[in-house]
């Protein structure tokens, strides 16, 4: 099967550099897919879009989109990707629906007046199409960035950081606008630092450090294997609990720590206290920040899942 | 194709939004300069191959605005680029460096062209109301033959001293440096026949000599260098650019400042 992007053993080191900034990376993207890349700043997110962009030439390691290597035929690669960069632009020279239309140029699209309205309309830009770069908000920038990338209709799409600093209704606008693409098809590699955000939005994640991936798998999964639920039981009155899961007791409320895995009811059953005395019980599920921060504190490289 | 026409129709439309740069400023200094030197000095200077010194200067100005503005036009639009962020885009689409290379020199012709054209009209102006007649083009093919290549060359030089350089201050000195001098000293206010045999021989070592003297036979006939050499030095001039052009956008960076 062809799969949107296919990354193997991807290494890339500067020049004037003796360290690599990429050490040997490895991950895919699936098809209608919207994959998280995860990681600290400098862990080399950029650096990875930037050898799918061909912006920066692979050190070692290959790169495929639709199964064609980027190095080999960059042409029809380039063709399936839109790219939304991580620093807005601040293009003075034309307006929005100017800039939108020499995109498409360079896409090879002559006349694509209909799609850059549909754009300018979905994205709330279309009143403010007349208007230069410099006169626009950053949101509206941001907005003409994801524009910018879509007016050619790319089967993959690139967002490096796309909500940086972006108010959390547009951002909210935004991935609901990146369902709606990856339902119709597109396939969506994301780096963010909002991990709360990667965690509603993203299929499956990887998560990067220093270099290298260091666990790849669906998202649910790997809250689910690296994190654990919290358990706070209010019991009528002061029992006798012995568990190995029991964290601390403050009166009559019994704090928990029990493996995801675990099933709630066996867990209480095993406490051995009857129900009638229970009052009350909060749970708090890990979320994926948690399994962020427990995996990139590992420090014995790749996490198997 | 279309990614190629969409490169040279936005150069246009980027010199054309600053106009008053690109096209008022030199309308204003070749009009100082005709001035100036055409007709308040040019009186007092013989003249030469059988032409008035106004005459003489029209065509090297012609060749020294194209030269700047070409190479201004590639340059500055890449760096401008790199500045906003916009070459990275040029960099993620399916467009060639030929397609690119060609697209802004070109670009960089239609600017320099087009200040020539207006340094033409200016000293055609003073001609007629210093002389009572037009200056007529004299070989209009050769003409636009040395206004073309030196436009090209001129473009690519631009393309590859913007993808070279990593400050502003980079531009600049390369033009006040080596642009500047060269233009000054390649014959665009006199005749190297005037200068003392030594400097003549280091006058033609200059290749801006040639691209001068190629323009001013074209447009008066006359030159101090033979036209056929001029063409064939300039078109060997213009293939090594665009190898180097070629270079730069393979070496060089696309990544914003």
């Amino acid at each position: 099967m062809i799969l949107p992007l296919e990354i193997h053993n991807l290494v890339k080191r500067y020049k004037n550099s003796s360290v690599d900034a990429v050490k040997g990376v490895s991950f895919e993207v699936k098809g209608a897919e919207i994959f998280g890349l995860l990681g600290p700043n400098g862990a080399g997110k950029t650096t990875i879009i930037s050898a799918i962009t061909t912006l920066e030439k692979p050190t070692d390691g290959t790169v495929k989109v639709f199964g064609v290597d980027v190095t080999k035929d960059s042409m029809f690669t380039k063709k399936q990707i839109g790219v939304v960069h991580q620093e807005v632009i601040n293009s003075g020279f034309f307006d929005v629906e100017e800039i939108l239309e020499f995109q498409s140029g360079y896409y090879g699209l002559r006349k694509n007046k209909e799609r850059i309205h549909f754009l300018l309309s979905k994205l709330a830009l279309y009143e403010h199409r007349n208007k230069r770069v410099k006169q626009l908000s950053g949101g509206m920038k941001r907005r003409l960035m994801i524009a910018k990338a879509l007016v050619h209709n790319p089967k993959l799409l690139l967002l490096d950081e796309p909500t940086a600093g972006v108010d959390i209704r547009l951002r909210e606008d935004l991935w609901n606008f990146v369902r709606e693409l990856r339902s119709e098809g597109t396939s969506v590699l994301l780096t963010t630092h909002y991990l709360e955000e990667a965690e509603q939005l993203c299929d499956r994640v990887g998560i990067i450090n220093l270099g290298s991936v260091v666990c790849v798998g669906a998202t649910k999964e790997i809250v689910r294997q690296y994190t654990l639920r919290k358990v706070r039981i209010v019991f009528a009155e002061q029992v006798p609990v012995q568990s190995p899961y029991l964290m601390e007791v403050i009166g009559k409320d019994y704090f928990f720590v029990i493996p995801q895995e675990k099933p709630l009811g066996e867990f209480i059953n095993e406490l051995g206290v009857p129900t009638q005395l229970v009052r009350d019980i909060q749970i708090e599920e890990g979320d994926l920040e948690e399994a962020f921060l427990k995996i990139v504190s590992q420090k014995d490289g790749q996490v198997p899942l | 194709m279309i990614g190629f026409l969409t490169i040279f129709r936005r150069e246009i439309a980027r010199f054309l939004k600053v106009i008053v740069q690109t096209v008022i400023t030199p309308f204003v200094s070749s009009f100082l300069y005709l001035l100036i030197f055409g007709v308040s000095l040019g009186q007092q200077m013989d003249s030469h191959q059988g032409v008035s010194y106004l005459a003489f200067l029209i065509p090297g100005l012609m060749m020294m605005g194209l030269i700047n503005n070409a190479f201004q036009n590639s340059s500055s639009s890449i760096v401008s680029s790199k500045f906003s962020g916009d070459l990275e885009d040029l960099r993620v689409a399916p467009v060639t460096d030929q397609e690119i290379i060609w697209a802004m020199s070109l670009g960089s012709v239609v600017r320099g062209t087009l200040v020539a054209l207006i340094t033409y009209l200016v000293g055609s102006l003073f001609m007629y109301y210093q002389q009572g007649e037009w200056l007529h083009i004299a070989h209009p093919v050769s003409a636009l033959f040395f206004l073309i290549v030196a436009g090209l060359i001129f473009g690519m030089i631009g393309i590859s001293v913007a993808f070279w350089a990593t400050t502003f201050d980079q531009l600049s000195a390369f033009s006040a440096f080596i642009l500047l001098p060269l233009t000054y000293l390649g014959g665009v206010f006199l005749s190297i026949e005037h200068l003392h045999p030594f400097w003549q021989m280091v006058s033609k070592l200059n290749p801006l000599l040639y691209l001068i003297n190629g323009l001013r036979y074209g447009v008066l006939g006359v030159s101090d260098v033979n036209v056929g050499t001029a063409a064939v030095i300039s078109l060997v001039g213009f293939a090594f650019f665009f190898g180097l052009a070629r270079i730069s956008l393979r070496k060089g960076s696309f990544q914003r400042w």
